[in-house]
């Protein structure tokens, strides 16, 4: 029973920090088409803030609050000098922004070398739940990622923002004619997008070792979730980031984490055939 | 009826638009050849012509999103040619495309709460689109895709309104709508403009709606403004109905 305890809890952990990858991504992709390769980039970059303020002597704690608004404001750049150059080439997106993914794995291995680090856990202490011993800080976790969620949530569908962003994702003509000033809308919202990514990126570095090309072992996976899940509506790359961070993490505790590739690949594929809209398009209404 | 008056910080109570020798065009073609047209403050007029005679892509174009190549383009003295599309809805230029281009997945309160996003932020209040049609009210947590083709009409003139324009333009409000409610909607527009002072810019098929809202007719051929009358005066010799939209 605790071990099952134990187990579903891990499956929820690294569920929902690819669910706030995925999401990230999927806003970027329904708001302005841009494909961002870069994206585990932007995560793994959260990651080294994080580092870098551990080896300045300052509290983790404070790498974390520090990280998601650094990746935000690098999101910012980018999104000036590179990706509104190729707005509506979806092609181009992906050669420009896997492009710089390949300049930022290399500005960080130029500046900590390709070696690995790690961080210290600041909540060391286990709790037990249900019965079951557990990390505290696995639990933290949880709790800032569905906090992270939430607020997403909420900014999508009760803020100004949420409504001027669900608009051009809709008809972004029209939100123009509105009056929706869409390229600073597109701007914030790449920025926010990319601070997802750096907060997904910070709060992993104690359970995780960092180097140059850990952003990869989460795009892909959050690409899936978004093609298991749909682009139908925001709920849509969350369900299918539980489809596959589920089956991920099941496969590989109790066969390996090779068998969990291929059979994660395979449910993907199967799923994609059954529903190609993704297995929440009959719920695309809601949006 | 509705009260409001235009917002007269954004676009003055002269506020007039004025096109001369506008040419543009789609990718390498050309679809207004030098076209000039004027629409007064508060003054409503009618654009007729055939299909192809350009009048989308004029209405297209005073709204930016097609870019003129040649020509002047003003609104309430300001250049819009030099204003993204979203700059030139926030001068109190309202634009209702053909095929009304709602948010079929919103409800209808939020469709009419993106039409204040012209405002700049700020502000829930919808009473104006309220006045204009009461029965959106009762079904404003409907999505507006679930609405009659008349319905739908009538909630994307509500949402142009809420952000009180100067100047409304109407791509085919009627087509595709009831007989019935042809004149539902004929009435209030005309309720609309005569308590607020906004002008209207419409293209429309059915001549006789036109004729009885509109003070003036433009009409077009081969992207060009040849002739424009008082409704009076083409109503008196419709022959000119024949030469411009005749076949």
């Amino acid at each position: 029973m605790a071990g099952a305890i134990t187990v579903a809890l891990d499956a929820a952990n690294y569920t929902l920090i690819l669910m706030l990858v995925a999401l990230g991504l999927a806003i970027v992709f329904g708001l302005m088409n841009v494909i961002n390769m870069a994206h585990g980039e932007f995560m793994m970059i959260g990651a080294y803030v994080v580092l870098v303020c551990h080896q300045a002597g300052l509290p983790v704690g404070w790498g974390m609050l520090l990280a998601p608004v650094a990746v935000a404001l690098l999101g910012l750049v980018v999104e000036e000098l590179l990706i509104r150059r190729v707005y509506a080439r979806l092609l181009d997106t992906i050669l420009a922004t896997w492009g710089l993914s390949l300049i930022l794995k290399q500005s960080i291995v130029l500046a900590f070398g390709p070696g690995s680090y790690s961080v210290p856990n600041p909540l060391p202490a286990g709790v037990s739940v249900l019965g079951a011993p557990y990390p505290a800080y696995r639990l933290f976790v949880m709790v800032v990622t569905l906090a992270a969620l939430g607020l997403t949530f909420w900014a999508f569908f009760r803020t100004e923002w949420g409504l001027s962003a669900r608009s051009v994702i809709a008809n972004r003509s029209m939100a123009a004619c509105l009056g929706i000033d869409t390229r600073r809308l597109d701007r914030l919202t790449f920025a926010f997008g990319a601070g997802l990514a750096g907060l997904a990126g910070a709060v992993m570095t104690p359970l995780v070792s960092l180097d140059p090309q850990m952003g990869l072992g989460f795009l892909v996976p959050a690409f899936l979730s978004i093609l298991v899940g749909g682009l139908g509506s925001v709920a849509a790359p969350l369900a299918g980031a539980t489809a596959v961070g589920v089956t991920d993490h099941l496969v590989a505790t109790f066969f390996s984490p090779v068998w969990a590739q291929g059979v994660v690949f395979t449910v993907a594929i199967l799923l994609i055939r059954v529903f190609p809209d993704g297995v929440l398009a009959p719920a695309r209404r809601r949006v | 009826m509705p009260t409001w008056a235009p917002v007269a910080d954004r676009a003055p109570p002269g506020a007039a638009l004025h096109l001369s020798g506008v040419v543009a065009g789609y990718g390498q073609g050309t679809e207004l050849h030098g076209t000039s047209l004027s629409v007064a403050a508060g003054e409503r007029v009618g654009l007729l012509g055939r299909n192809g005679a350009g009048k989308t892509t004029l209405l297209r174009t005073v709204m930016g999103l097609m870019r003129s190549r040649e020509g002047e383009l003003r609104f309430a003295g300001h250049d819009l040619r030099r204003l993204p599309t979203f700059g030139i809805a926030r001068l109190g230029l309202a634009y209702v495309p053909q095929g009304r281009d709602l948010f079929a997945e919103f409800t209808v309160e939020q469709n009419l709460l993106t039409g204040l996003l012209a405002l700049g932020g700020g502000g829930r209040d919808l009473s104006i689109a309220y006045e204009a049609f009461p029965w959106l009210r009762a079904r404003r947590h409907e999505r507006a895709g679930s609405l009659s083709g008349g319905q739908q009409q009538q909630l994307a003139i509500a949402r142009a309104i809420v952000s009180r324009p100067a100047l409304m333009m109407l791509d085919e409000p009627l087509e595709g709508v009831q007989p019935s409610v042809v004149a539902e909607i004929a009435g209030a527009l005309r309720a609309l403009c005569d308590a607020t002072g906004m002008a209207l810019l419409l293209v429309e098929q059915n001549v006789e709606v036109v004729l009885e809202l509109c003070e003036r007719v433009a009409f077009m051929e081969s992207g060009e403004v040849r002739e424009s009358q008082s409704s009076a005066v083409v109503r008196a010799n419709p022959a000119v109905l024949d030469r411009y939209l005749g076949l």
